[in-house]
């Protein structure tokens, strides 16, 4: 087919549809998993056995098992899950950009989670008992203390999961949703060039996972103020 | 009151008040009891130095005292305030303490300055400019203040201990713990620590000090206090202390710290 | 609220096709990864070599096939083949033209483009000391790199390629796109059968979990019997390059808790690392592409 021509436009313009698609889905997906991640991160930093026990099995399975799966758990079983939840008498409408969203959140947080325990963990215990010498009361100790130095350790993996959560969006496609990849398929389907549109919905992966990899190079230089000196 | 300016001062005599009494103090971790029995009296203006082997319970003692470490029986009392493990009693107790840690434990995202600004404005609910005062005098003080706007990596180990004990003060607590404060450093930076910390011997704060600096010892304690098995083997007053010991564990000690 | 509705005896008589699609996944899996691994270690070297005309396009490739999602590069191969004139009437058609050659192809370029970060991190995870040492002891250059520095790397690098393998092992769930019947295909059909959307798909999950579990059995083992001299020499070992910053710059006695493997799982730049590293330094510079 000829390259620009009124058909061509039309197919690149769908694609571009469906990549806004792609990144709401992976904003609205990253952002909860960032915050649930967070969250649950430190309430698995409790000694409580139900708790860890809990978290074991639970992030055992999520993590031993593909997100694809995940994602079909949901969308297929989603309104079922939902009416056994909220009572039978109504019925709910999973959308595949729902099922998308919920079965991120859930995948990712689970690893933010990991991370975010990780981090702490390896917070030197000296940081909390300096607090607790100084008389600093938790909350605030977290603020000011513990959660900008999480920050600066988190960071790389929360960078590395961000670009995982971006390529996994794709997968929803199977699920139904009219993303980039489902219209780049679609195109490539109709005018018999999978290269051409295959290859343009990569680039734009890529070019978004390189636009976050500068940013997130400069935030990682702004968090490492205090020991960056060192590695010099 | 004039008793009280008196500088030699054993501790037998001094009718000072009380800043610190542990009674019958019991610390378990699990099942191994890292405290037993443990009787100190501290009278303000006291320097302590604890001493002991490793693994004997200096660092558990000192701990138990701004309740980093809660004990399990026998009561101590800080400047009035039983540790009862209320959180209001808690929070007093650290109020009156000062803490100085082997590790330093600066918080390495913040400034030298920021470092001792953090704790009074959080609270002592300082202002930023109140704050500012307070750490720069502090760090003028432990000799640093030209270093305020570095980060702790910059600064070499003895410099890092000097700003922790900067940042203690700056809470002007009337007791200052300190927990091996020196066996971090290198040696050539050692001196320069003992010295902030003579110094704020002489202003007559209150101090304990778990260390093996056996010469900071005999120049600024009162008492020295032996440990073993967590246990108080044997307390003395510094010159008896060192010239002489009763029990065979503190001779055989002494002996080797001594060479 | 009523629980999960799940079909004991529908999950107890898809075991055999669950079975059948799990060998599927695993030799497809373990296909990848034999190929795999040779093929990554030659293009780390090409990518770590001084000359530009190995090094850039190693580079390019890297860029390209980590950076595009794995559904996308089996469409590309799957339905990109078909259109190569010249491919099609070939003889090597009888490879190209199957579902399953193609998902081995792409997997393949997918998964090699991610080794070649663990690679290279593992072999600049060898202390330049080590290999200082072996020329002062007279090898050459091509020794050093197959007695000394391929071996230790393996070792450094072995909890980075098990998170590579482990997220590979299930990222391979998206084969049944281009109809290869692995273990997602079988619970796909199994739920357009009976149009029971729990237990085809948790019966799957369960069969997945049993894999990512060997997997990592596996590699724990593995890392006994490599390190089963070293272990003492594990709490010493010198860090890997820019490693163990201790948090306070107090250097040598503050207390560096050792790594949570699952703290960095990333397939994605697992951080490859000299035993026992802080997660401060956890900062592998090669996700930056
Ligand atoms: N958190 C803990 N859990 C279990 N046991 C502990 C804990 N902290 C200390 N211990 C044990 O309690 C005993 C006393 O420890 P402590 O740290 O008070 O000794 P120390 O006199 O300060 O020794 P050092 O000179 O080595 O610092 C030791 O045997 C130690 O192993
Ligand atoms: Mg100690």
């Amino acid at each position: 087919m000829e390259l620009f021509s009124d058909q061509f436009n039309g197919y690149l313009w769908q694609m571009a549809q469906g990549a806004y698609v792609t990144l709401q889905l992976f904003a609205a997906g990253f952002s909860l998993a960032l915050v649930i991640g967070v969250l649950v991160g430190i309430i698995t930093l409790s000694k409580n056995i139900v708790i860890q026990a809990f978290w074991k099995v639970y992030s055992s399975i999520i993590m031993g098992v593909p997100s694809l799966l995940i994602i079909f758990l949901l969308y297929y079983g989603g309104s079922a899950m939902l009416s056994g939840i909220f009572g039978t008498d109504r019925s709910f409408d999973v959308t595949p950009f729902g099922a998308g969203v919920a079965a991120l959140t859930i995948v990712y947080a689970c690893y933010i989670a990991e991370l975010v325990h990780g981090a702490v963990m390896n917070l030197p215990k000296g940081q909390f008992e300096a607090c607790s010498a100084l008389a600093i009361r938790p909350i605030a100790a977290w603020r000011h203390v513990i959660l900008p130095q999480l920050t600066r350790l988190a960071l790389p993996g929360l960078i590395n999961i961000w670009m995982i959560v971006l390529k996994d969006t794709p997968l929803v496609s199977l699920a139904g949703l009219n993303d980039l990849v489902a219209n780049a398929k679609i195109a490539a389907g109709a005018t018999k060039e999978p290269f051409i549109f295959f290859i343009a919905a990569s680039l734009f992966f890529i070019a978004f996972s390189a636009l976050t990899l500068r940013l997130s190079a400069r935030l990682e230089t702004r968090f490492n103020r205090g020991i960056a000196e060192v590695k010099a | 009151m004039s008793a009280l300016q008196t500088s030699d001062l054993t501790a037998v005599a001094a009718p000072r008040p009380v800043a610190v009494q542990m009674t019958k103090v019991d610390k378990y971790y699990g099942k191994f009891k890292a405290l037993s029995g443990i009787d100190l009296t501290v009278r303000k203006g006291e320097k302590i130095v604890i001493c002991g082997p490793s693994g004997s319970g200096k660092s558990t003692l000192i701990r138990t005292i701004n309740r980093l470490e809660p004990h399990d029986g026998g009561t101590i009392v800080v400047n009035g305030i039983t540790l009862d493990g209320s959180p209001t009693s808690v929070q007093d107790v650290r109020l009156e303490c000062g803490m100085v840690f082997q590790q330093f434990n600066l918080f390495p995202h913040l400034t030298i300055l920021e470092n001792c600004m953090l704790a009074p404005r959080l609270t002592r609910k300082l202002s930023k400019e109140q704050a500012e005062a307070v750490a720069t005098k502090y760090l003028e003080r432990v000799h640093i203040g030209a270093q305020a706007h570095k980060f702790p990596s910059q600064l070499s180990g003895g410099q890092q201990q000097r700003v922790a004990i900067a940042r203690a003060l700056c809470m002007e607590p009337p007791i200052m713990l300190f927990d091996e404060p020196t066996s971090a450093l290198d040696p050539e930076m050692i001196k320069e620590v003992l010295q902030v910390m003579e110094d704020l011997a002489e202003d007559g704060m209150t101090m304990i000090c778990v260390t093996h600096e056996m010469g900071f010892a005999r120049r600024v304690a009162n008492r020295v206090v032996f440990m073993d098995q967590g246990e108080i083997v044997e307390e003395a007053g510094t010159d008896a202390f060192f010239e002489t010991p009763k029990s065979d564990r503190l001779k055989n000690f002494l002996a080797q710290i001594l060479h | 609220m009523s629980a999960l509705p799940i079909d004991l005896a529908l999950a107890w008589d898809s075991i055999p096709q669950m079975a059948e699609g799990l060998m599927t996944t695993v030799f497809l899996t373990v296909l990848v990864l034999t190929i795999g691994l040779p093929l990554s270690i030659l293009v780390t070297l090409a990518r770590m070599s001084k000359s530009p005309l190995l090094a850039v396009p190693a580079a390019l490739f890297v860029v390209f096939f980590r950076g595009a999602p794995l559904l996308i590069l089996l469409y590309l191969v799957y339905y990109g083949f078909g259109q190569i004139e010249a491919l099609r009437e070939g003889p090597l058609w009888v490879i190209f033209g199957s579902a399953f050659a193609c998902a081995v192809i792409g997997l393949t370029l997918n998964h090699v483009a991610f080794m070649v970060d663990v690679v290279r991190g593992s072999l600049s995870a060898v202390p330049a000391g080590l290999i200082e040492a072996s020329s002062a002891l007279g090898l050459t250059p091509r020794e050093t790199f197959t007695y000394i520095r391929l071996p230790l790397a393996m070792r450094y690098g072995l909890a980075a390629y098990q998170n590579e393998v482990v997220m590979f092992a299930k990222g391979t769930a998206v084969v049944s796109v281009i109809t290869v019947v692995d273990l997602t295909a079988v619970a796909n059909e199994l739920f357009e059968e009976t149009y029971d959307p729990f237990t085809p798909i948790l019966t799957a999950a369960a069969f997945y979990w049993c894999f990512v579990n060997l997997i990592r059995l596996g590699f724990n083992a593995l890392e006994r019997h490599l390190n089963r001299h070293n272990v003492r020499e594990a709490t010493v070992k010198e860090p890997a390059p820019g490693a163990a910053l201790p948090i306070d710059g107090a250097a040598p006695a503050a207390p560096v808790p050792p790594l949570r493997r699952m703290a960095n799982f990333g397939r994605r730049t697992a951080p490859v690392k000299a035993p026992a590293p802080a997660l401060s330094t956890a900062t592998p510079k090669e996700h930056a592409v």
